[in-house]
């Protein structure tokens, strides 16, 4: 190994259960760099990183670490290897303080095995001092701000002799001037001769602090660049080139009149002045990255979080929507991103959930009428093809794509004609992926409205007629399908042009 | 196809009933006096107080609940719905009185759970301690005795041959029953129970339907009062301690989950009555309150043992605690 | 539903089974105590009366009580299971005078004569309900709070401040001790109540309630609570302060570990009621009872004022 690569992984795989995560990846680090990590969202970052740190065995392949051959079993043996790990939700104990957090588990005792408050202090003085921090180490962690507790993390895993560093997401809840100070940090350590793996999309960060870049694409690695040596288009035809294999059904009807339109829609912190139509037999994608907004559009749109200003029209007619109730009234219908938290309720039966939103009118005098509900229920059941031994059987039981279908049906049984679905397809096997998108056909051919939300590029591409992309809460781009391409929507995600 | 999941499930129904069955089958044995007309009549009238406020519970358990308020319920709707009768008052707008009483501690302890948005466990243990202390305040400690005929019938007489408690019991089950199986606001109780965010995702108005049902809780608290002031033709601000306790145990033994979601009333009247055999039989075989405290105590460990380990079979990703 | 009918024909066909065995169980005379709580020594010390003369008599004695003594509804609990049992007689001390009287009635009509012990049933409610109580067995408490009440006063002289520990409101032997206790120092125009609060006869709240009450009013120089129990609190709570040894205490019920604090200086009176003697009665006239023998309707059980002295010389 040339002298100064410090660590090196080479084919490493990893599968779960039906997923084939990372692909004879290789990866390599060198002293003092600044290295990122590039890719879409399940792209395989998270998954090469956790296998470093030990929250993941990997399936096969080889990890180098100073020459040596090491086999990385549990995150205890990783930190003692020298590699320290920050999350995007940081692991503090918000009522101790900073110098407490940093030595969590390995206080210093003095002779009568009290805890050495004094060393304890001293410590964590030089260490922060090293960052050149200024903060109070005696104050509890939660009095400080998510810059501040992030810093007290990156000097946590200096008091562990972290030769390694990897951040995930640093800069996504920070500030212009907290960014700058944690770059600031981050030259420090270098100088220090510590490595940083640096997970991040937001391409102008990338290019300011960082001295290689490896793209990851559905799990293998793309290929590894100077930074000096590229350009911003160059990794994002690196991050989104791939064949489109599946052919998608879609199947475009006529479009009818706007049935949707929002416009200068404000939340103070989650949404910045959206304004867009939605026309009957239309499905306009909504894409983007994590934290860009989107689902936060879908809940506004939903009455679950409230707007501070803006317009909606439902159907031409101004509206308020303050609840899921008003929502649903309405005719809109939310298929949630977790069905299973938000979408369902798995004690319920089938039959049960899919009339959930819809028992007013399917009861007389506060009595739900059995018959008719099963009728309905039935009804979508065999519509559908919801694999399910029976109306009774509880929705816990059901696969993901069946358990999709019966979250689709609750919104067919309020009769909706305005769908927001959030992730239709996540976590779900290949053939019901196809039934649910004829399904997607059918409604728009019978004049439904579809809001698709997706982080998946070819689904966006292969299914809307129009697509919107969106980017830290605000709308970045829009385009007409045919005019599409993975690297266009994903230039306005990244906000690379 | 019988998933065996399914048969899991049911298990868990047949299982109180099959305590039910052996605790009636034990007793039968030791003691002759136990399965007589008249010792069944006993322990179903002794049953009814505890089966009521059981009722209740059970809807507000359904929901991920708890109702810690129940018996200091009972102590004041108790003590006012006395004074409103001893005051001249008539039987009916007496009852009525101390109804409403209940109601209005149970709506209060809805809107300080739904709106106020306390966890149940602090919102009901502040209940227990206020309504206490209003009784003992309106009543000055001492109890309120005396009532006319008429209203202690509803403790003492009897309609062809059975109690006016017990027939009050089954009426109140049935009508519950009915409730919780066919009525919206069953249906809702369970999805709040099963899965908050979902039912309200899916345009249910929770913290109503979570409010009404502490409003039922109070409400059938104010009826056991009454059954219990007719019976001992007297309403004391001290009754009702530790009968939450009771009510509890009558539900969990009953199979309904404290993790809401799921639960029947058929199952909380079998655990009703299963702790009113066991008290009832240990005092016809002579044993000392002592030991009848071990025992009841152990047979509510072991129901809640024995539930808990036919779920661990199930893939059930949703926890809740009481006390979040 | 198909549950139900399953438990339904259960129960029908353990009926019949019922019918075909002996029901008629020959058995000796029952005789059924229902205290108050067997937490107190007072009725353990009632409980082995009752046992010495049931053992003499050769008859069987059931001893049941509910875990407190506030809990009214338990006790008639046990009242309606003993009926079921079918005892031959019931003594009773009921944890509520007028609350009882329901089931008495019960006993009544299932023809099991009922002796009352300890605590009067009241007689407005028992006429109200046409229930009838046989006897009564105990102390005039009446006069044991008289009786308190004088030692009280000559204790200090004719004057000072007095604090009172009550029992549970409603019940008959702490309103009599009470009143008792208020015609003796009414006599004495320089003696002042200055707190008289309830701790439902028990100790913790004995403690607790006094300490309070000490905090209010520290020139408190004496204190009758009406049992011992309470009175033990009280003890306790004083032994904490600097009033140790200062405050003139009185208990009620004499039970041993009051005997031992007068003893020791800690209490200074008591006034015994001789349960031992109550449960000893109270079995012997049941079964006169049983026997269809006819027993007077009040039988007195002697009361006397144990203090240091009494104490030393017995």
């Amino acid at each position: 190994m040339p002298d100064d690569i410090i660590l090196s992984m080479r084919k490493i795989r990893k599968t779960f259960p039906g997923v084939l995560a990372l692909d004879d990846v290789d990866f390599d680090l060198r002293r003092a760099e600044v290295h990122v990590l590039l890719g879409e969202n399940g792209a395989g970052k998270s998954t090469l990183v956790k296998i470093l740190s030990g929250a993941h065995r990997k399936a096969g392949g080889e990890v180098h670490l100073f020459g040596e051959r090491i086999e990385i079993e549990s995150p205890r043996q990783a930190q003692q290897l020298g590699i320290g790990i920050i999350y995007q939700e940081l692991n503090l104990v918000p009522s101790l303080t900073a110098a407490e957090n940093m030595f969590l588990g390995r206080e210093k005792t003095t002779s009568l095995g009290l805890i050495d408050r004094k060393a304890l202090r001293s410590s964590a003085q030089s260490i922060l001092a090293d960052l050149g921090l200024r903060l109070d180490y005696d104050r509890p962690v939660r009095d400080f701000g998510i810059a501040q507790q992030q810093m007290i993390e990156v000097a946590k895993a200096l008091s562990l002799d972290a030769k390694i560093l990897v951040m995930d997401e640093p800069t996504s809840a920070l500030s212009e001037t907290e960014i700058r100070q944690l770059f600031g940090t981050i030259r420090r350590l270098k100088a220090k001769g510590v490595a940083i793996i640096y997970i991040s999309h937001r391409l102008e960060e990338i290019f300011e602090i960082g001295d290689r870049v490896t793209v990851l694409r559905d799990g293998k690695c793309v290929g590894t660049k100077n930074v000096a040596e590229t350009s911003k288009s160059e990794l994002v035809r690196m991050m989104v080139n791939r064949e489109l294999k599946e052919q998608y059904p879609r199947q475009r009807p006529p479009m009818g009149e706007e049935v949707l339109r929002v416009q200068n829609l404000c939340r103070r912190g989650t949404l910045k002045n959206i304004s867009f139509a939605l026309r009957r037999g239309e499905i306009l994608g909504i894409a983007g990255l994590m934290g860009s907004g989107r689902t936060e559009l879908a809940r506004a749109l939903f009455g679950v979080d409230r707007i501070e200003s803006g317009e909606i029209y439902v159907r031409e007619k101004l509206q308020k929507i303050t609840s899921p109730r008003s929502a649903i009234d309405l005719r809109i219908g939310f298929l949630t991103e977790d069905r299973k938290s938000q979408g369902l309720v798995l004690t319920l039966s089938v039959k049960e959930n899919i009339t959930l939103a819809s028992l007013d009118a399917l009861s007389r005098l506060g009595f739900i009428n059995f018959r008719s509900e099963a009728r309905e229920a039935g009804s979508y059941v065999k519509d559908l093809r919801i694999k399910t031994p029976g109306l009774g059987q509880r929705v816990l039981y059901l696969s993901g794509g069946n358990q999709q279908k019966v979250v689709l049906s609750k919104w067919l049984c309020s009769k909706s004609d305005i769908f927001i679905f959030d992730e239709p397809t996540r976590g779900i096997d290949v053939g019901s992926k196809v039934e649910i998108y004829q399904l997607m056909n059918r409604l728009t051919a019978e004049g439904v409205g579809i809001i698709m939300i997706s982080s998946e590029l070819p689904e966006i591409l292969g299914m809307s007629d129009r697509i919107i992309v969106m980017r830290r809460n605000e709308i970045v781009g829009e385009m007409p399908a045919e005019q599409a391409t993975q690297e266009k929507v994903m230039h306005y995600a990244l906000g690379a042009s | 196809m019988v998933n065996k999941d399914i048969l899991l499930h049911n298990s868990r129904q047949f299982g109180t009933l099959i305590g039910l069955m052996i605790v009636t089958i034990v007793f039968w044995i030791l003691s002759p006096y136990f399965l007589t007309v008249s010792n069944v009549m006993n322990i179903a009238e002794q049953t009814s107080i505890n089966a009521l406020i059981a009722v209740g519970m059970t809807f507000v358990i359904i929901t991920a609940g708890i109702d810690l308020s129940v018996g200091s319920i009972v102590a004041v709707s108790g003590v006012v719905m006395a004074g409103a009768l001893q005051g001249g008052l008539s039987d009916a707008l007496g009852i009525l009185v101390g109804l409403l009483i209940g109601v209005t501690c149970g709506l209060t302890n809805g809107l300080l759970i739904s709106y106020g948005r306390l966890p149940p466990f602090i919102a009901t243990l502040g209940m227990m301690s206020v309504a206490r202390g209003a009784a003992l305040f309106y009543t000055e400690g001492r109890p309120i005795s005396g009532f006319s005929q008429g209203f202690r019938f509803l403790a003492t007489g009897e309609l062809a041959g059975i109690p006016a408690p017990v027939i009050l019991m089954v009426v109140v089950y049935v009508i519950a029953h009915v409730v919780l199986k066919r009525t919206k606001l069953g249906r809702y109780t369970y999805a709040i129970g099963g899965n908050e965010e979902a039912a309200n995702l899916s345009g249910v108005n929770t913290k109503m339907i979570k409010t009404i049902v502490y409003g039922i809780s109070g409400l059938l608290s104010a009826l056991a009062a009454v059954v219990l002031t007719a019976r001992l033709n007297s309403a004391q601000p001290i009754a009702g301690m530790m009968y939450e306790l009771d009510a509890i145990a009558a539900v969990v033994i009953g199979g309904t989950s404290l993790m809401g979601g799921e639960g029947k009333i058929s199952g909380t009247l079998i655990g009703a009555f299963i702790m009113g055999i066991l008290r009832n039989g240990l005092n016809l075989l002579g044993l000392s309150s002592f030991t009848q405290q071990i025992i009841i105590g152990s047979v509510i460990i072991l129901a809640v043992l024995i539930d808990m380990g036919l779920r661990k079979d199930r893939r059930f990703t949703q926890a809740k605690g009481i006390i979040t | 539903m198909r549950r139900l009918l399953a438990l339904s024909l259960m129960l029908v066909s353990i009926f019949f089974l019922e019918h075909c065995r002996r029901t008629e169980v020959v058995s000796k005379p029952t005789i059924a105590v229902v205290m108050k709580t067997l937490n107190n020594p007072f009725f353990i010390d009632m409980q082995e009366g009752a046992e010495a003369e049931a053992k003499a008599l050769g008859v069987d004695l059931i001893v049941q009580a509910a875990e407190r003594e506030v809990d009214v509804e338990k006790q008639m609990q046990i009242v309606e299971n003993l009926i079921q049992r079918k005892v031959s007689a019931i003594c009773i001390a009921p944890s509520g005078s007028k609350e009882i009287v329901p089931a008495i009635l019960k006993a009544n009509v299932a023809k099991i004569p009922v002796l009352a012990i300890d605590t009067r049933v009241d007689r407005n409610a028992l006429a109200e309900a046409g229930a009838t109580v046989l006897t009564f067995i105990g102390s005039d408490n009446k006069d044991g709070g008289r009786i308190a009440g004088e030692y009280i006063a000559s204790r200090l002289g004719g004057k000072g401040n007095v604090a009172i520990l009550e029992g549970i409101p409603g019940h008959e032997t702490g309103d009599a001790r009470l009143s008792g206790f208020h015609e003796a120092l009414d006599r004495y125009k320089e003696i002042r109540i200055v707190a008289s609060q309830t701790a439902n006869w028990e100790r913790d709240q004995g403690f607790n309630v006094f300490r309070n009450i000490l905090q209010a009013h520290p020139e408190v120089r004496a204190v009758f609570a009406c049992n011992d129990m309470m009175a033990l609190g009280a003890v306790e709570a004083i032994s904490s302060t600097r009033k140790k040894n200062k405050l003139i205490v009185v208990g009620f019920d004499a039970v041993k570990d009051s005997r031992a604090a007068i003893l020791n200086g800690e209490m200074h009176a008591s006034i015994a009621q001789h349960p031992e003697e109550m449960g000893r009665l109270a079995v012997e006239y049941a079964y006169k009872a049983i026997n269809g023998q006819s027993i007077p309707p009040e039988i007195p059980v002697r009361i006397e004022l144990i203090t240091r002295e009494t104490l030393v010389t017995k």
